[in-house]
This record gives structure tokens, C-alpha cells and sequence, in this order.
């Protein structure tokens, strides 16, 4: 189980909070996912199953771009 | 070509900007086709096309909300875009879907720019380290050094871990850290944190924190947390918003089995996105928190921001806070003929056998008049002072305790001077020479030189009352009060006292801040509406315990806080005001059949920009710090509508 960090400055409304954590959760391998739309933060809990670049496309899927970030 | 077309499409932002300005030249030509050319089969086609393009990115949003269940906005402007369309109204169709991207993709932008305060914290950490590996330098990643290894850094660049200088010296300025711009003077044994920059020389670092264990990783993290934290307004306005959009669906609805008018009920679709609304409060504390980092100034979330907002009085702690924390000679007064230099000269050659800290400011003063010998034979007495011989001499230095014990006779002229100077809250030095008083030494904590223009400050920012509670004995609390303008002072006071004193504030009806020194005046500070910590920068302690912590012991930063505070609750308040009275306008406007779909959407981006730009201002709150001397010269202006200004140079 690790701990990523992304970090996405797109975010203009807090509805997208839902939307980008619900698409996160339904990426094999990721236990939760929290999005923070006041500073755009966003931690994901996975297991291995789970590739960094598989959490950035899922964000890319609803509608965002984000990146690694190391903390 | 190709490929970079694609991965510019695949780029949510990217996309949006190139269908935003697809969109739009599309509308522009059915504006020319249309009213230049008559060609009203063009103008249907262009405006239909423009919708197309502009509703198909807002459609798949909408659609993919739906999958996750969840009513979106999206959802919204795509009904009624469809709806728009049905009924024949191309232009209506293409206006609101182009101004919902352009406003989109403008609010992004815009919010980058609001959460861009950290941007330079984040930054500041450097991505890589040169470590030393088997003797031979190597260049990794920051966060994969491990702690003891040794780490270089030459003049100019950054550090990358938290450790402690093993070699070399450097000025390091601490801006990221601690919000001071004058360098820090660093030798070996002196503490470094990452993010800091060694300015002129190259050091020898031992690594003690490296990645998410920094004490900037911390700041970050802290303030971030700070950040996410939703104030009570926010929190208030997200339960209002939960049953705002399906309200106003149901309304729409509702309104179109009434009257059957279509384009009233898509018209209020479209107005039915609170966004401004739902963004009014967070916009405001991102902003203004990201603002008070930059300063060094650490805002624990959105709560303890609204309640600074609302401090009208201030409890400060006296030593270490208000003073230098070490006491300094500030009288001499020579007896029964000896002369002041001799006085000073005896007194510290009996006190250079000593460690006692009230020694060190005499031997220091009396250096800088002469040399200091040491003496034949010292001997310290407990609790009253020294007894040396020198050259023949026998001196004695310390409290009136030894002197009686010496036998040494205090004659009246010592017995007055003696009185004035402890009135003046003092502490007394009495030096004996061969069996004669000599002379008098006047030791004090003295105010910090920032100290009363702190006070002006924090009175002009409208802090009524500003209160000292010190432990220390009344008269030297009073002679520091004088000197820093405070005009209420509670001396002699235990930790609880000061708790009393502080609920008793509160109960009086005044919102009260503490500023103290995280330890002694804990429960005093546990007690106050605001607590506030200085120093915090490398003390866990004051950071988590604290609802304002300064990285600094910078006294500027207390009415700096003050001042953000106050601008972020009055920016949070005007936001709602904007928000409340637009959503309120739009829907009279609807209602009395003066705003149709276009016109309403444009209404309702250009409030959610207008709050997002209004929360951007605080970001521009002036640094409250200047030259002591230019605040009479050149009064600062009121609102500073020009960037930062720059720190001035000491």
C-alpha cells in the first residue's frame, strides 16, 4: 500500500471534487482517494496494481490534468 | 503533427482553449455571414456548428458525471444548450456553451494564479543533490539522500535537505522559510533548512531531514491543511448549495408544467449554477492564507482566520516577546569618588570567573572600554555574587544579600541611588571596593527595537486593547510598558492568573489574541480566541499548538497577521455580497422576461470571475513593514494597488 500525491492547478469549481474521486475510486488498485479543490491537492491510496501514470490518466478522464508531486 | 495535434487534444486545457477559440471564430463568422451578408442559411449552420463544438466537451463532462452519478453543472448548460436548440434557438445554443468554456477555462486560469502563493514554497525545494558517495561527489535525487550522508552546496544554489553545516560558511537567506529577506550568517554546527539559499559561500551539510520530513515539506503540508479547512461560512454555503441545483431543476420544471414556456425554464437552468457562490469563501482563504505564508506567517485554516478577522483586543507576554530576553547594562552609577570605568572594570573582573548571565553584559560593556584582566582568586557565593582579588585589591560584585554579609556599610547617597534605579524596575549590581561601595550597576531587559512601532501599528489596525501580562516583578514591567506604549500591565502573574486575565477579557465581550512563547504562557494561549506563536520556524511545538504561527520573532508580523485577517474576512464578506446579489438579479431578470439564456450566462461567469478576481486582491496585501523613520515621511497608502513592495533594506 503507498501514498500519491497529485497536484492539478484546473480546478474552477468545487463540484469536480466528486466527479475526479469517484473516477479515481473506480481505478483498479486504489483504495481511497481524496481531492481538495482549495489548494488542488489530491492523495490517492493504492496498492501496486495501481501505476502513478494509471491515477493521472484517471483524472485525465474526468476532465483534468494533474502531476506527481513529492509532497 | 499529428501526434502533437493528439496529445494537445488528450490535454483537458489545452483542449478546452482550442475548442473555446474554435467556437468562437465560428459564432464570429455567422455574425458576418449573417447581418454583413444576409446569408441566413450560414449564420444557422455557423452558430449551430459553434454549439457543436463548444456543447461537445461540456456534454462528455456531463456524461461522465453521470456515470459517476452526479448531477453536474455540465449537465445543465448541456440540457439546456439541447433545449435551445430544439426550440430553434441557434444563437442562444452557441452563446451560452462558448461563454460556459471560455468562463471555464478563464476561472482555471484565474484560481491557478490564487492557489500560485505556494507555488513558490513547493518550488523552492530543490529537485536534486549533490552527495558525497565514496568520497566522490554524485548527483541524486533530493529525496533519495539519506540522513548523515554529506551533501554539497555551492554559493548561490539552494539546499536540498534540512542538516547541520559540518564545513565551510555562507550568508543563507532564509526567505523561504521564515519570510526574512537578510541573509543568515552560517558556520559550522549552524542549522540548515531546505529551500534556503546559500548566498556567497559553499558549505558541507550533514543531511538530518530529507523530503516530506523538511521543515519546508512541513510548512507546506501545514498550510495546505490550513487551506483545505473549510471556515464555518464555507461550510454553511456547501449545505445551501447540496439542495441548490436540484432546487433550482425542480423549479425549472416546475416553471415549464405551469406556464409551458420552454425558454423561460431553459433560461433558468442556465442561471441555476451557484458558482459564484460556492466559490466566494474558499477563493478568499486560499488567497488569503497563501498571502500570510509568504511572510512567514502560518494561518491554521479558514476558522482561526475568521476569528483573527474579528481580534479587537491583544495580550502580549513580556519577556522575550516585547524585550530582548537578556538583560543589558543600562546605568552605572560611580560612589565615594571612584570613577565609572573603574566601577565597570572591577565589577567585571570579578565576573569573568562567572557564568552567571548577569555577568556577561557588564564584562561585555566594560571590554569595550578597556582590557579585562583576570583576577588572583575568585569566589562565587550562592545567590548573592563574587568575591575576587586583583592586583592587590579585594572586589566584591553582587546583591545587597552580600554586601550586608561583607559587612560593607551602605551609606544614604548609595541607599537613594540604589531605590531610584530599582523603582526604575532594574535589577542592582552593588560592587564593593577594599570594604567601600563603590559603585552601582543598573541591569535591564530592554524593548526590542520594533517593539513600539508594533504596538502603533496594531492600534491603528484597530486593536483597542492591547494588554501586558508578565510574570516578572510590576516596576520593570512598568518601565517596558512605558517604553513601548502599553498602558494596561498585569504584573507578578502565575500561568493560571494569566489564563484568569485572558477569560476575563473574553467574558467582557472582546475577542482576544495571545502572543507568547508557546511554552510558559501555554494555557494563557489555550484560553485566547487567537493564539499566536513567534519563533516557530524549526518548534513543532508552537507550529501545532498554535492558530497563528510566526516562523519568525519578527514583531512586524504580529499586525501583519492582524491585517490579513481582517482583509480576508471583509474579501470573504464582499464575495458573498456578490454572489447573493447576482444570483438574486438573475433570477428577478428572468422572471420579469428581461434576461434570456445568453445574457445570463454571461452574467453568471463574469460574477464567478468577479469574486475569483476579488479574492486574488489579498494576495497584494502590503507587507506591514517599513523603516521606522519613513512612516512619517512617506505614509504608506492605504490600499496598495501596485505589487508587493519590496522588502527595504536594513
Amino acid at each position: 500500500m503507498s501514498k500519491t500525491i497529485l497536484r492539478s492547478d484546473e480546478f474552477s469549481c468545487p463540484s469536480c471534487v466528486a466527479k475526479i474521486e469517484k473516477a479515481l475510486a473506480a481505478t483498479p488498485g486504489v483504495e481511497s482517494a481524496r481531492v481538495h479543490f482549495n489548494t488542488g491537492r489530491i492523495e490517492v491510496d493504492h496498492d501496486a496494481t495501481a501505476s502513478v501514470e494509471a491515477l493521472v490518466a484517471a483524472v485525465r478522464s474526468a476532465g483534468y490534468e494533474a502531476r506527481p508531486a513529492a509532497f | 503533427m499529428l501526434q502533437r495535434l493528439m496529445a494537445g487534444f488528450m490535454h483537458p486545457a489545452r483542449r478546452r482553449l482550442g475548442l473555446t477559440i474554435a467556437s468562437g471564430a465560428l459564432i464570429l463568422l455567422a455574425v458576418i455571414a449573417g447581418y454583413g451578408f444576409g446569408a441566413d442559411g450560414l449564420w444557422s449552420a455557423a452558430m449551430i456548428a459553434a454549439a457543436v463544438v463548444a456543447g461537445s466537451d461540456i456534454a462528455v463532462r456531463a456524461v461522465q458525471a453521470l456515470r459517476l452519478r452526479h448531477l453536474s453543472i455540465e449537465l445543465l448548460v448541456t440540457v439546456a444548450a439541447l433545449g435551445a436548440m430544439v426550440i430553434g434557438e441557434y444563437w442562444e445554443a452557441a452563446a451560452v456553451t462558448f461563454l460556459f468554456i471560455f468562463g471555464a477555462w478563464l476561472e482555471a486560469r484565474t484560481m491557478r494564479q490564487t492557489r500560485g502563493a505556494l507555488k513558490a514554497l513547493i518550488d523552492a525545494a530543490p529537485a536534486t543533490a549533490t552527495v558525497l558517495r565514496d568520497g566522490q561527489p554524485v548527483e541524486v535525487a533530493a529525496s533519495a539522500v539519506s540522513p548523515g550522508e554529506t551533501v554539497l552546496v555551492k554559493a548561490g544554489q539552494r539546499i536540498p535537505v534540512d542538516g547541520e553545516v559540518i564545513q565551510g560558511a555562507a550568508a543563507v537567506s532564509e526567505a523561504a522559510i521564515t519570510g526574512e529577506s537578510i541573509p543568515v550568517e552560517k558556520i559550522a554546527g549552524s542549522a540548515v533548512y531546505t529551500g534556503t539559499i546559500a548566498e556567497n559561500g559553499a558549505l558541507r551539510i550533514r543531511a538530518t531531514q530529507v523530503g516530506a520530513d523538511t521543515t519546508l515539506a512541513r510548512i507546506v503540508s501545514r498550510v495546505e491543511q490550513a487551506q483545505e479547512e473549510k471556515a464555518p461560512t464555507q461550510r454553511l454555503i456547501e449545505r445551501f448549495a447540496q439542495w441548490y441545483t436540484p432546487g433550482i431543476m425542480a423549479l425549472s420544471a416546475l416553471t415549464w408544467a405551469i406556464s409551458g414556456d420552454v425558454r423561460l425554464a431553459l433560461t433558468l437552468l442556465v442561471v441555476g449554477c451557484p458558482g459564484a457562490l460556492v466559490i466566494s469563501t474558499p477563493v478568499s482563504i486560499v488567497a488569503g492564507i497563501g498571502r500570510a505564508a509568504r511572510s512567514g506567517i502560518l494561518i491554521k485554516g479558514g476558522q482561526h482566520l475568521e476569528e483573527a478577522g474579528r481580534i479587537d483586543a491583544v495580550a502580549l507576554d513580556k519577556t522575550g516577546t516585547l524585550t530582548e530576553g537578556r538583560p543589558q547594562l543600562v546605568a552605572v552609577v560611580p560612589l565615594a569618588g571612584h570613577g565609572r570605568d573603574t566601577v565597570l572594570n572591577r565589577a567585571a573582573i570579578a565576573e569573568a570567573a562567572s557564568d552567571h548571565p548577569l555577568g556577561r553584559p557588564i564584562i561585555q560593556a566594560a571590554e569595550a572600554k578597556g582590557a579585562v584582566p583576570p583576577a588572583d582568586h575568585v569566589e562565587e557565593i550562592a545567590g548573592m555574587g563574587l568575591v575576587a582579588d586583583h592586583a592587590g585589591q579585594r572586589i566584591a560584585a553582587g546583591n545587597r544579600r552580600l554586601i550586608d554579609r561583607l559587612g560593607i556599610p551602605v551609606t544614604p547617597e548609595a541607599e537613594a541611588a540604589l531605590a531610584d534605579l530599582l523603582s526604575r524596575g532594574q535589577t542592582v549590581v552593588m560592587v564593593a571596593i577594599d570594604g567601600q561601595l563603590a559603585g552601582l550597576l543598573g541591569l535591564a531587559d530592554q524593548p526590542r527595537a520594533s517593539a513600539a512601532p508594533m504596538i502603533r501599528r496594531l492600534r491603528k489596525a484597530g486593536v483597542a486593547r492591547i494588554v501586558m501580562l508578565t510574570g516578572d516583578q510590576p516596576a520593570a514591567a512598568a518601565a517596558i510598558a512605558a517604553q513601548v506604549g502599553i498602558d494596561e500591565v498585569h504584573a507578578s502573574l502565575l500561568p493560571e492568573q494569566k489564563l484568569e486575565l485572558i477569560r476575563k477579557m473574553r467574558a467582557e465581550g472582546h475577542h482576544v489574541a495571545m502572543i507568547g512563547d508557546g511554552i510558559n504562557d501555554a494555557p494563557a494561549l489555550a484560553a485566547a480566541n487567537t493564539a499566536i506563536a513567534m519563533g516557530a520556524a524549526g518548534s513543532d511545538v508552537a507550529i501545532e499548538t498554535a492558530d497563528i504561527a510566526l516562523m519568525t520573532d519578527d514583531l512586524d508580523r504580529i499586525p501583519e497577521a492582524v491585517a490579513i485577517s481582517r482583509a480576508t474576512l471583509a474579501n470573504m464578506r464582499q464575495n458573498l455580497v456578490i454572489a447573493l446579489v447576482t444570483v438574486a438579479g438573475l433570477m428577478a431578470g428572468v422572471f420579469s422576461g428581461d434576461v434570456h439564456m445568453a445574457e445570463g450566462m454571461l452574467i453568471h461567469q463574469l460574477s464567478v470571475l468577479i469574486v475569483i478576481a476579488n479574492g486574488m486582491r489579498l494576495l497584494r496585501t502590503p507587507a506591514v513593514r517599513q523603516p521606522e523613520t519613513s512612516t512619517r515621511v512617506m505614509p504608506a497608502p492605504a490600499s496598495s494597488r501596485g505589487a508587493l513592495r519590496p522588502h527595504p533594506v536594513r
